[in-house]
């Protein structure tokens, strides 16, 4: 017995010092941050857990191979190593506040915010405590002041002048072309309904016909709507929805006769969170002639470095697990600037000074041209005064089923804030 | 509060008192000098944390009146508190109003738009009166996103931060300090007015309003009072919230924060203001270790399985206190604290 019992013990001390030699980390001495809150749970939950895919995809590859991205020859510092921190605001924003105090306890120097509800409830608080964010939140009419939450695809008004732009320089008939808002009846959905985007749409040659709200989920088709846009023989129809709501649309639409392809000649046209690729991946050749601006390269499209990046990075890190949603490539796009502020502050500031103020003014502020291998319309570029990262609109089509870059155009930044 | 064996009360102002001994004269005063100390001791988040859950315990207060004392449930109490909160960020951003006098404004805004959406009351009960106060928080709402030029619509209303004499309650600290001391008046109000003539006219309503009404209790006029003070109550915690974040948007305000209030009461006892108290601290607390576990468990699962957990571990324990508390934390702690006054020997023992 006395020797089963020596035997036990002698085991329990090998085991415990066997996990303590795993578990030290002799590698790193120096660790950053980087995340922030997710929406995980609500109405971006699917895409947030794909955004969330792409910051640890991207964080295992900076700890491993020191390397940015592919395409670039800057490296991180070898000493230090990356970590993920990041909580589920539930899309709460006074959930949003208690996690930014928790992770800014921790030692956070940089952060995020998932939406705009966050984002606009703790903007003034990320700016009196020096935090740069990238966020998923609406563009700098709202953001500013102050300047520290980074944003990177177009606002929703930019977004819809980008498909306006397109459809007039491809318009052949003599008369004005009659355009039409379409759009959720929610507070998404409204922010286009504005002065400012009808009056553009006037300005380039429209002939501005009304407004028609379908419910963000539709539960039942938007005939009626449809009817009217029908009746007032309208040419372009464009609107802020999201797939649940786009999808059901155009199905009817095309039940209809309305559509590019169809008798009554129609293109409806939405920006970003009616993403074409997802469109696309659920309707087919059904979804043909559906116009979104602002959103990513679907995850298909291997011949852009950006996406062939995100394949590469899943192959790796979880093959047979791909996230083929496109908001990983938003998860990979933020986890880069915010490494890549890291990256610039620790040039002008040793690691040991370094605070979240300078990271915004030395990191955030110092992104210019920042190239994402193709995954935003353009290049990033920050600074005081210039939260808005790209300057174009990318311009996708569904043809054929697949989904057909048009172009990009210029942002116009069209709303400011009164 | 219940008083050691032994003492017994001598005249009306005795039997009246809330607090009767020295020692819990003591002990609240210990506990008031804890309390607003915390900014020297306690971090940011801690602050963050508690301040959340003060507001969270004034609103909690107010629909305890209405629905706990005077029995007329509301799940519209998170509207409420967008009345408040829009109509001191009105006055204040619009106006330039000082905070001491949108406060009280927005508090009565909410008040206004309680006795509003609380007319059906009088015809309509239970069931019927959810969804009534539901429909209550959706054209709330709808305003506001409709007034663009008032509210802000989708976009918001920047709000200053509160000042007080010529100080701006800027700082975490100073701005929990501010939360709790509406909290602990809200507190002590509410204890106050269930002790009323219109309090114990509420616990009749709400016991039976036909038996209520035949004793000679006008339901028209308590239904509406119940409604106006549980929303002054919604519309200074409304107000506090928009002005800790500076900020006024219906994204403050989610249909689901009603109902979570209705939880607090549940867990906490409903007809108790020991138990909104106790409702409001425990599920925020909740709130905030499924946040922290989140990760954790997203690591060893997946990252969906923190997906909605927050909306789960609600649920569940509302479900639980239901089955197996239905009196909520107050009826515990009263256990509890009865069990510490008859030690060392019981009531039976004694006998």
């Amino acid at each position: 017995m006395a020797r089963n019992k020596l035997a036990l013990i002698a085991c329990l001390v090998i085991a415990v010092v066997a996990l303590s030699l795993f578990t030290v980390r002799s590698s790193y001495a120096k660790t950053l941050y980087v995340g922030g809150t997710m929406a995980l749970t609500g109405a971006y939950a699917e895409d947030t857990a794909a955004v969330l895919a792409g910051y640890q995809d991207y964080v295992k590859y900076v700890n491993e191979t020191k390397n940015l991205a592919p395409w670039r020859n800057e490296k991180f510092p070898s000493d230090i190593s990356l970590e993920l921190l990041w909580r589920d605001d539930e899309l709460k924003p006074p959930k949003a506040l208690s996690i930014y105090e928790e992770l800014k306890a921790k030692g956070m120097l940089v952060f995020r915010c998932s939406g705009s509800p966050q984002a606009l409830a703790l903007k003034d608080r990320l700016f009196e405590d020096g935090f740069g964010a990238p966020s998923m939140a609406t563009g700098p009419y709202l953001l500013t002041p102050p300047q520290s939450v980074f944003t990177y695809y177009p606002i929703y008004t930019d977004s819809l002048a980008a498909v306006a732009d397109w459809f007039m320089e491809n318009w052949k008939e003599k008369r004005k072309p009659r355009v039409a808002y379409l759009t959720a009846d929610n507070a998404m959905g409204r922010s286009i309904v504005v002065p400012e985007l009808t009056n553009y749409l006037k300005k380039v040659g429209y002939e501005f016909v009304g407004t028609q709200f379908v419910p963000l989920v539709p539960t039942s088709p938007p005939t009626t709507q449809l009817m009217w846009l029908k009746k007032k023989k309208v040419d372009l129809a464009l609107g802020v929805m999201i797939n649940p709501g786009s999808q059901p649309t155009v199905k009817e639409m095309v039940r209809l006769g309305m559509g590019p392809n169809q008798p009554y000649k129609i293109v409806f046209g939405v920006p970003a969170p009616g993403h074409t690729a997802v469109f696309a991946a659920a309707m087919g050749k059904l979804g043909d002639g559906y116009v979104c601006a602002g959103s990513f390269p679907p995850m298909d499209q291997l011949s852009i470095p950006g996406i062939k990046f995100c394949n590469d990075l899943q192959n790796k890190y979880h093959p047979g697990k791909q996230v083929t949603h496109i908001m990983y490539e938003a998860g990979i796009i933020e986890a880069m600037t915010q490494t890549e502020a890291l990256r610039l502050a620790m040039q002008k500031v040793p690691f040991e000074k370094l605070t979240p103020r300078a990271v915004l003014e030395n990191g955030f502020y110092r992104i210019k041209g920042l190239e994402t291998g193709g995954m935003t319309s353009t290049p990033l570029t920050y600074g005081k005064g210039d939260i808005e990262g790209i300057d174009k609109v990318r311009v996708d089509q569904v043809q054929n089923g697949k989904v057909v870059k048009l172009g990009s155009w210029p942002c116009r930044h069209l709303y400011k804030r009164k | 509060m219940g008083r050691q064996r032994g003492t017994f009360l001598e005249n009306y102002a005795q039997d009246m008192a809330i607090i009767r001994t020295r020692l819990q004269w003591a002990m609240l005063f210990i506990f008031l000098l804890l309390l607003f100390s915390c900014p020297l001791f306690l971090s940011d988040r801690a602050l963050t944390v508690m301040t959340m859950i003060g507001i969270a315990v004034i609103s909690v207060h107010g629909l305890n009146i209405l629905t706990g004392y005077c029995g007329q449930i509301s799940i519209g109490h998170a509207g409420f508190m967008a009345v408040g909160g829009y109509t001191s960020a009105i006055l204040s951003a619009k106006l330039g109003w000082p905070f001491w006098a949108t406060l009280p404004c927005g508090a009565l805004g909410a008040g206004v738009a309680g006795l509003i959406f609380g007319l059906p009351s009088l015809k309509i009960k239970g069931f019927y009166l959810i969804m009534a106060t539901i429909a209550a928080h959706f054209i709330i709402v709808w305003l506001i996103l409709q007034l663009y030029g008032l509210t802000g619509g989708g976009d918001g209303l920047a709000v200053s931060r509160p000042e007080i004499a010529g100080f701006t309650v800027k700082s975490k600290g100073s701005y929990f300090c501010l939360v709790m001391a509406f909290a602990c008046l809200a507190t002590y109000t509410a204890q106050n007015i269930v002790r009323t003539r219109a309090g114990r006219a509420f616990v009749a309503i709400r016991d039976n309003d036909l038996a209520a009404e035949v004793m000679g209790i006008n339901l028209w006029s308590y239904k509406l009072q119940a409604f106006f003070i549980g929303c002054v109550y919604a519309g200074v915690a409304g107000v506090l919230l928009v002005h800790y974040y500076a900020f006024a948007s219906v994204d403050l305000f989610p249909f689901m924060d009603s109902v979570w209030y209705l939880g607090m009461l549940i867990v906490g006892g409903m007809g108790s203001t020991l138990g909104a108290l106790f409702g409001a601290i425990a599920l925020k607390l909740l709130d905030e270790l499924v946040t922290v576990v989140g990760p954790g468990l997203s690591a060893i699962v997946a990252p969906q399985a923190a997906a909605s957990m927050g909306l789960i571990a609600h649920g569940l324990v509302i479900i639980i206190f239901l089955i197996f508390e239905p009196r909520g934390l107050a009826h515990r702690w009263e256990l509890v604290g009865a069990y510490f006054r008859l030690w060392p020997f019981s009531h039976e023992e004694r006998e």
